[in-house]
């Protein structure tokens, strides 16, 4: 134990008088500070500003677009969708113009229900193609209910009705809580894939300066392996903590100037409950990705090794957070495939809780994952730090796995 | 106090590292541990300190089982280096906790050596602004800062400048003198000559030859003459295959039996013109070869 809190303490001591690791941490909170005092330093500066009113934009500047095939009331009713557009009627070649750069962009109508969209280079945002199939939809059916003797003003009313609802979530809401499992998520994606390298290096780093070869003699495997891995988790930790924490206290301080903003509340209206699930997925996901990378950096004697040999560990990792992310954005966060995620240790982390996020598993779930993940980070510590020890006296050609496991079963 | 390897195996895998190893090392004297590179001197040194278990044997002190946590040792190891980028002061604070020391007594101890090695200047440097030297040195503090009762010095003389190694063996003389166990390990026969009063020469895993430096050398066969003349072609015309030269340019003539000695030196002076003839008494370096060179 005494080993192990004097390397624990010079290891974090380490990460905290670290410049990077400072300059970074505060380069973040200072960043967050800028963005969220925002609106009441420009409320402070600029409240009397009149904000731009995108309709006094001069016509000559405004974009062109071409209509070829269809007459004033189409132009009129394409001219009121596109208020940034300047819509002309053109009867001509239209294809030249847009490649040449003088039109954005030019509609060709073949009949009111059928019509080619020309742009230059489509861009993934443009979405006119739909508008003007709106626009042009609607003038179709107004223009058949006129010619089947309802009059222009009834029409017009049938056109513009629309069924009124509500939506009530009995669970969780999940467009409410996507933002801030994905911070979160992203935030443990992070802090696991920096700290872990870290780990690697730190041993790596050891072993090629040969320090190693007088900390072997001083100090317990163990208890190097174990105070690193534990020193790297409370300085990512409390960068974390330094970043959130400073963002909520920032947005409390301003929370006024964000009413407007829902999408700030969904950020910061965070349940108790999930911020301490979202402590324990931290700590044992950091911890046992932590232990990997930390034997892996054992057995490397060159840093440019590292990096390859972290490599499988790395895309596990990343092939846990796709999974993820992709459930995530589909809204079936419950898939057989987020189920079977939210059991294996390596990927429970961010399955686990992403599901708790935003959907409601069972209590006994989420305690048999849990337990699962507590149980494997032991037994990956112990793993760990028989490698370890193996892999510090280790040198020359990175070792091949067979040999490792071969020499940790003699250790 | 007396330190004891007993019967000592080892293998990693398949590979046997080390068969049946025994030597002793005395307090008060130091120890020379020699063999050629891979021989298993650094494997022999680390189950020495318990960096790893030796398969079977023992490591004795004073005839009982060395308990680690009362007995302090100090390692310079033959592959030097610290943290390149940390305080020299920080990490020889480090180190010394490591090795148990209270923070307070660290600091003294570590600055009363640092002024020994005339390194005061660069307490508070970071370590890779050293000369190669002046790290060598920093890493010395590292292995006696905590006052250690076993001293390990694998190659200590090995990128030193002369005055540096003049240094450092006072250094050792002190520590030898303060009644310690100073182990060595090098290459350089000279300063193990000069140092050692006992020695284990270890090849390919096993303990060629271990005792007394000076009885071994008295112990070696006495069967060589070593002779200096200018007519060497004559003499080794007279013995055939019996003579060679050695490096110095005295001319080797090994005897068939040490009881002719008397009658070959009457010979050689009767017969021809002889500056010096004695008996060969091997260095250290000779020794070596013989039992750690020839069997490759």
């Amino acid at each position: 134990m005494g080993q192990f809190s004097k390397i624990f303490k010079f290891e974090l001591k380490g990460y905290l008088t670290n410049k990077v690791f400072v300059g970074v941490t505060a380069f973040i909170m200072v960043v967050l500070a800028v963005v969220l005092f925002f609106p009441r330093v420009a409320d402070f500066f600029g409240g009397d500003d009149e904000p731009d009113d995108p309709g006094t934009v001069e016509p000559g500047e405004r974009d062109v677009m071409l209509v070829k095939g269809g007459d004033e009331s189409v132009r009129a009713a394409l001219q009121e969708a596109f208020p940034d557009y300047e819509v002309r009627l053109e009867d001509g070649d239209i294809q030249t113009p847009v490649t040449q750069g003088e039109a954005e962009c030019a509609v060709e109508l073949r009949s009111l229900s059928d019509f080619t969209y020309y742009v230059d280079n489509l861009s993934m945002y443009d979405t006119n193609a739909d508008t003007v199939s709106g626009v042009l939809t609607e003038l179709y059916r107004l223009t058949a209910m006129t010619e089947a003797g309802v009059s222009p003003e009834r029409a017009q009313e049938i056109m513009s009705t629309f069924t009124q609802y509500e939506v009530q979530s009995l669970g969780v809401d999940q467009g409410q809580n996507f933002f801030y499992t994905y911070i979160m998520i992203f935030a443990l994606y992070m802090v696991i894939l920096l700290y872990g390298q870290m780990v690697a290096t730190n041993v790596a780093t050891e072993k090629s300066s040969r320090a190693m070869e007088v900390l072997v003699t001083s100090a317990r495997p163990n208890a190097m392996m174990f105070g690193k891995v534990m020193a790297s988790c409370l300085a990512g930790f409390t960068q974390l903590v330094c970043i959130f924490g400073s963002a909520l206290l920032f947005y409390k301080l301003n929370e006024s100037y964000w009413a407007g903003v829902g999408i700030m509340g969904m950020f910061f209206d965070m349940p108790v409950a999930l911020l301490v699930y979202m402590l324990v997925f931290f700590i044992l996901g950091f911890l046992i990705y932590a232990f990997l990378y930390g034997a892996i950096g054992s057995t490397a004697s060159k840093l440019e090794d590292i990096n390859t040999s972290v490599m499988p560990v790395t895309m596990i990792f990343i092939a846990g957070f796709m999974v993820v992310v992709m459930a995530m954005t589909s809204g079936s966060v419950d898939n057989p495939l987020m189920v079977a995620c939210s059991y294996i240790p390596f990927t429970s982390p961010m399955a686990m809780f992403t599901r708790i996020a935003m959907s409601h598993p069972a209590a006994y779930e989420i305690a048999i994952s849990i337990a699962i993940l507590a149980a494997s980070c032991v037994g990956v510590g112990v793993v760990a730090a028989k490698i370890y020890r193996v892999g510090v006296l280790l040198y020359g050609a990175s070792p091949k796995l067979k040999d490792i496991l071969k020499a940790v079963k003699n250790a | 106090m007396l330190l004891e390897l007993r019967d000592i195996h080892k293998s990693f895998g398949e590979k046997k590292v080390l068969t049946g190893v025994s030597f002793k090392a005395e307090s008060g004297k130091a120890f020379g541990l020699l063999g050629r590179n891979g021989a298993g001197k650094t494997t022999s040194i680390r189950i020495l300190m318990d960096v790893f278990p030796a398969n079977s044997g023992e490591v004795l002190l004073d005839g009982k089982p060395i308990d680690y946590k009362k007995v302090g040792i100090g390692y310079l190891p033959e592959e030097r280096g610290l943290y390149p980028k940390k305080k020299i002061i920080d990490q020889l604070i480090y180190f010394a906790q490591l090795k148990g020391m209270k923070t307070p007594d660290a600091v003294k101890s570590i600055d009363q050596w640092l002024t020994r090695l005339g390194m005061t200047e660069y307490r508070n440097k970071r370590l890779d602004t050293l000369s190669k030297g002046n790290q060598q040195k920093i890493q010395l503090v590292t292995a006696l800062a905590h006052d250690p009762e076993i001293v390990i010095l694998d190659e200590p003389f090995s990128g030193l400048d002369p005055v540096n190694a003049m240094l450092l063996k006072d250094v050792v003389k002190e520590e030898i003198a303060k009644g310690k166990i100073v182990l060595f390990s090098s290459h350089q026969m000279s300063y193990i000559e000069e140092f050692c009063d006992s020695i284990a020469i270890i090849n390919k895993g096993v303990v060629a030859l271990t005792g007394d430096l000076y009885d071994i050398k008295r112990e070696y066969p006495r069967d060589k003459l070593a002779i200096r003349s200018t007519q060497r072609e004559k003499i080794a015309a007279a013995f055939p295959g019996k003579t060679s030269v050695a490096e110095n340019g005295e001319l080797i003539l090994k005897l068939s039996d040490p009881g002719e000695k008397m009658a070959v030196m009457q010979r050689l002076s009767r017969e021809f013109d002889i500056d010096e003839v004695r008996v060969f008494e091997p260095s250290l370096n000779d020794i070596f070869v013989e039992y750690a060179g020839e069997q490759e």
